[in-house]
């Protein structure tokens, strides 16, 4: 069905606001990219809207504590432009000019994205490999997660009923190298692979993380700066547990997985 | 003054479109209009036990719910070959998305919640899901009763005997002694190809909006052929042609799924029911629910001397046809004409059969049929060079057909030098040159028994001030006619192109035009127009010799001027004022073509699709890219060359559409992918890297100015020609379109999977 079904719209303009209307039946939303067409295909039928745009806190970007703060009303298109992140998280905007089409990045944001957890999300595979975190706020305080842990699975996080996804924090570590690499034929893609280097003390640790070819995100780390690639290949594909689908059939993901991953880890190394 | 004819004027529309001011179907609206959602069947094939209307008709702002129960004293079915889709679904559906139920209300929001209150009860029938299981012994039947026919010169399509059976049609063409030629061969080569099942994209899905007003019933719709919507519409409702205005604005795409009638019945039945005008517009979903392009199996057998001459072919082509016959039988029966060619072939056998199966009703899609023949057939020539040992371009320069011969018996001869279109692909492909691993050329023919039955009227109006109209039934839907004809015009009047205003498509003020489609319009309707340009300078020099009292055989016209001897010269204004004696009145021109005359022989002319590519295969994913294009236009005379390359460009594209991505999938009774996320459509970065358009005007055809149709030869021989390319890349032939990745992949480790 393309017709929207009727909603009412709040616009609110404090967190406060917010946390007071917010319910499975009260939806935050900012680009609705994702929202509107759960709702056009009849999967959500929410009594209201709550139109994140007006709230003046989450609608930054800004350095905090060692880290990016990214509020929740934030566009990818908006944060790949801002200074704060090209400054201090290079890494970021190239993946996030790559995130859907011109309309997704225009208007749909890096929380929605999360809290939609679609698994063929772009974003949180990578948001994942930077050891992002994201912070929920109800009415009763709030509490602060990283994003591995708040996605639980496909279409399914850890935020509860009154909470709202107000920031995303994203460290800043010094040295860090990252790379996202994505195959993509459909309008979504068969698997992402974002790949990061990061140095603690005098060890290196190269991670990835493998999104899209399977349900949940493949986290994978390995204790080497240069480590051997078809084994670390090898081991993502043996944790991946992919479904058939219009993107290819398992074998096929699980094939692709490994050459995307070599390729990412390839990418790294020249960083 | 600059002739406009050949010229790359830019197209007279461009602006309104790039603005957003150009006006569709879908913009169309009127007061006290409402609204119409469909309730389409959630059953492939089911019997209707019960249609409960009662809680959505209680939702305020509903005005009605509408069944097949009410639609008495109608005919309540459509179908220009053969009348069997119901309006609404009677007693049973035949396919997942039927129209069971119609909700009007005065809200498309309110239509749309008052239409999943419809409650439908069915009783589940066996489903036919594909050809086997149609062909299957005791194979539940879709059709068990036979309709009414419709306009005889759809003849080739129609079949006198009949029985019930779920093979929809049949078409067959033979000629020569296939059987001795086989026996006798040298070489034997037999190839299967599967075309997929496709959704041919507009922007704009199907709209219509109907009202009555005193009898009379006035669509505006988003259709190709409004005249041949007119007929249908007039039979349903048992009104004279006069009596029913179809208007097509601009179309939003249509590629030939907008040939004939489609929602036209739904929005009408609402207007004629309510008493109110109707609007009901479909979302893409929808309209994949509406109709779709045959998917085909095709196998060929074709026989070669050791010289690598065609001694005979043998086709059988399999269509999956969809639930109700729409223009599939037209498909069959030309992709018949259209699969073995364009090579001399002393015997020849084509047995074409399209099926009945519990899917969306397939039909016209741009190639009409071409495109599912020539990916079997000419992937058979390839590989009947390698088997030859012969190089691929040289065994189809030996059997290409030559200008004047014969293609099919009884029809006009070759109008086209295919051997000389095949030098310039070769060329542009450098096709000698030796290519790395994983790259690959292929290239590919065909000929189009196009044009359609020729059908076209025009109109010229030259106004008291000497501007022109130029009234024609024929539709622009975004192929450039409205410039191209205009064109024509302002060349044979000889004024300058801004000074032609062109109405299209109304089939209460524009003329006769039989369709828009088979790559027609510049042809017939150019021809149409060129005749009634002669017919309004004619009524204009012979005004000219009464009001002048000179006698009218010295009477001249040229340049937009009627000069008379003595040196006097009259503009138009002059001539038409003059005449009527004050600032008034116009001059009418009218131009006719049917079946006579330079267009007695069918088909009017034969569209040509001659294509190359260059591919590169990714050797761990199996990702095709196509490096380069190579097409050639032949088109006798391009009236307008920057339009004639657009149109080659999109059809190839389309075509690369097919040959790389697009399939509709069904998984059971439903379609998998009917949307545009999951249903992939060819996208800018798809467009191959270099794009080399080649135009051949040899001034060879039966249009103005020696012109032929184009807009559909592009996309018949691109799948091939991809299959081929990656078939020399990767060292096997495909047997299936689209060539998906994961199937490249696939066929490169055949061989190591079945270890």
């Amino acid at each position: 069905m393309s017709v929207l079904p009727p909603f009412e719209l709040h616009r609110p303009t404090s967190i406060e606001e917010v946390v007071e209307l917010i319910s499975w039946d009260d939806l935050p939303y900012v680009g609705g990219t994702e929202l509107l067409l759960a709702m056009r295909a009849g999967l959500l039928n929410p009594r209201s809207l709550i139109d994140l745009k007006g709230v003046a806190e989450i609608t930054g970007v800004r350095a905090h504590n060692g880290a990016v703060r990214i509020g929740a009303a934030v566009t990818h298109q908006q944060a790949a432009t801002t200074e704060v992140i090209s400054e201090k998280l290079p890494e970021l905007p190239p993946v996030l000019l790559h995130v859907g089409n011109p309309r997704v990045r225009w208007s749909g944001t890096l929380a929605g994205n999360l809290c939609f957890a679609e698994p063929k999300s772009d974003v949180i595979p990578f948001l994942i490999a930077l050891d992002a975190t994201v912070t929920l706020v109800s009415a009763d305080g709030s509490r602060e997660m990283s994003v591995r842990e708040f996605i639980i699975g496909p279409y399914f996080t850890a935020r509860t009923e009154h909470e709202l996804l107000a920031w995303i924090d994203i460290p800043v570590v010094p040295g860090r190298r990252g790379t996202y690499l994505k195959y993509q034929v459909m309008e979504r893609p068969t698997v992402g692979v974002a790949a990061v280097r990061l140095d603690e003390g005098d060890s290196t640790i190269t991670r990835v993380v493998v999104g899209a070819a399977g349900e949940v995100p493949v986290v994978h780390d390995v204790d080497h700066a240069h480590p051997d690639r078809s084994a670390v290949a090898t081991a993502v594909v043996d944790a991946l547990e992919p479904i058939d689908d219009l993107t290819g059939s398992s074998d096929y993901k699980r094939h692709v997985t490994a050459v995307y991953v070599e390729r990412a880890l390839e990418k790294l190394e020249r960083m | 003054m600059t002739r406009s004819a050949g010229r790359s004027v830019p197209r007279s529309d461009a602006r309104a479109k790039v603005t957003g001011e150009a006006k569709y179907a879908v913009d169309a609206s009127r007061p006290e209009m409402l609204h119409a959602t469909i309730v389409r069947s959630d059953r492939a094939h089911a019997l209707i036990k019960d249609i409960d209307t009662a809680e959505a008709a209680a939702i305020p702002g509903v005005s009605a719910v509408i069944t097949s129960d009410d639609l008495d004293g109608l005919f309540p079915r459509f179908g220009h070959i053969v009348a069997d889709h119901p309006i609404l679904a009677i007693d049973r559906v035949r396919y997942y998305g039927e129209p069971v139920a119609m909700v009007l209300a005065a809200s498309r929001h309110t239509a749309a919640d008052a239409a999943r209150l419809v409650r439908v009860s069915y009783e589940g029938l066996p489903e036919v899901m594909s050809i086997a299981a149609a062909l299957e012994e005791g194979a539940p039947l879709l059709h068990e009763e036979r309709y009414d026919h419709g306009d005889e010169s759809f003849g080739e399509a129609m079949s006198d005997d009949w029985s019930p059976s779920n093979i929809a049609h049949e078409v067959c063409l033979e000629w020569g002694d296939v059987d001795a030629a086989f026996t006798d061969a040298t070489e034997i080569v037999e190839t299967t190809t599967h075309y997929p099942m496709l959704y041919a994209y507009a922007m704009e899905p199907y709209n219509a909006l109907a009202t009555f007003d005193e009898g009379a019933l006035e669509v505006i719709t988003t259709a190709q052929h409004p005249y041949q919507v007119r007929e249908d519409l007039a039979r349903i409702f048992d009104l004279p042609l006069a009596a029913v205005r179809v208007t097509s604005p601009f179309l939003g795409g249509g590629y030939g799924s907008k040939s004939y009638t489609k929602v036209e019945p739904l929005a009408a039945v609402g207007a004629w029911f309510s008493r109110r005008p109707v609007k009901l517009a479909l979302d893409v979903e929808e309209a994949i629910y509406t109709t779709r392009a045959d998917s085909a199996t095709v196998t060929v057998k074709s026989a070669f001397g050791a010289d690598g001459m065609l001694t005979a072919r043998d086709f059988q082509l399999d269509l999956d046809s969809g639930a109700y016959a729409d223009n599939g039988p037209l498909v069959l029966a030309k992709a018949v004409h259209r699969c073995f060619g364009p090579y001399r072939i002393p015997n020849l056998r084509v047995r074409g059969r399209s099926f009945y199966t519990n899917t969306t009703p397939a039909s016209s899609y741009r190639g009409f049929g071409a495109p599912q023949g020539n990916l079997a057939g000419e992937l058979n020539m390839d590989q009947a060079a390698e088997r030859l040992g012969i190089d691929p371009g040289e065994i189809r320069r030996r059997n290409l057909l030559l200008p004047g011969e014969e293609v099919l018996p009884g029809a006009r001869p070759l109008d086209a030098d295919l051997p000389a279109d095949l030098e310039m692909v070769l060329e542009s492909l450098d096709s000698s040159r030796p290519r790395g691993p994983l790259h690959g050329i292929g290239f590919g023919a065909s000929a189009s028994d196009a044009g359609a039955f020729p059908v076209s009227t025009a109109t010229i109006k030259v106004h008291a001030d000497g501007s022109v109209t130029l009234l024609t039934g024929s539709t622009e839907m975004g192929q450039g006619s409205q410039t191209a004809l205009a064109q024509i015009a302002a060349t044979e009047l000889g004024v300058p192109l801004g000074s032609v205003r062109v109405l299209q498509s109304d089939t209460a003020i524009t003329p006769y035009e039989r369709t828009t489609g088979a790559s027609r319009t510049t042809t017939l309707t150019g021809l149409a127009i060129q005749r009634a340009c002669a017919d309004a300078l004619e009524k204009m020099m012979a005004m000219v010799s009464e009001s002048r009292e000179v006698p009218v055989e010295d009477v001249k016209t040229s340049d937009g001027v009627i000069s008379i001897p003595g040196g006097g010269d009259l503009t138009f204004a002059e001539a038409v004022q003059d005449w009527f004696g004050s600032r008034a009145g116009e001059v009418t021109g009218v131009g006719i073509v049917r079946k006579a005359d330079s267009t007695a022989m069918l088909p009017p002319f034969w569209e040509i699709g001659m294509v190359g590519v260059e591919v590169s295969v990714d050797a761990e994913t199996g990702y095709v890219t196509v490096d380069h294009l190579a097409t050639v236009g032949d088109v006798g005379y391009a009236i307008n060359p920057a339009l004639v390359e657009g149109q080659d460009l999109g059809a190839a594209t389309q075509g690369l559409g097919a040959a790389l991505f697009e399939q509709l999938i069904y998984d059971g009774p439903q379609p998998l992918n009917p949307n545009v996320v999951d249903y992939r459509v060819p996208r800018s970065r798809d467009v191959p890297r270099t794009i080399d358009t080649m135009l051949a005007e040899r001034r060879d055809g039966v249009g103005p100015y020696g012109a032929k149709g184009s807009g559909e030869g592009a996309l018949n021989p691109i799948g091939g020609a991809v299959a081929a390319a990656v078939g020399r890349a990767i060292g096997r032939w495909p047997d299936r379109l689209p060539l998906t990745p994961e199937y490249v992949w696939r066929l490169m480790h055949m061989e190591t999977e079945a270890e």
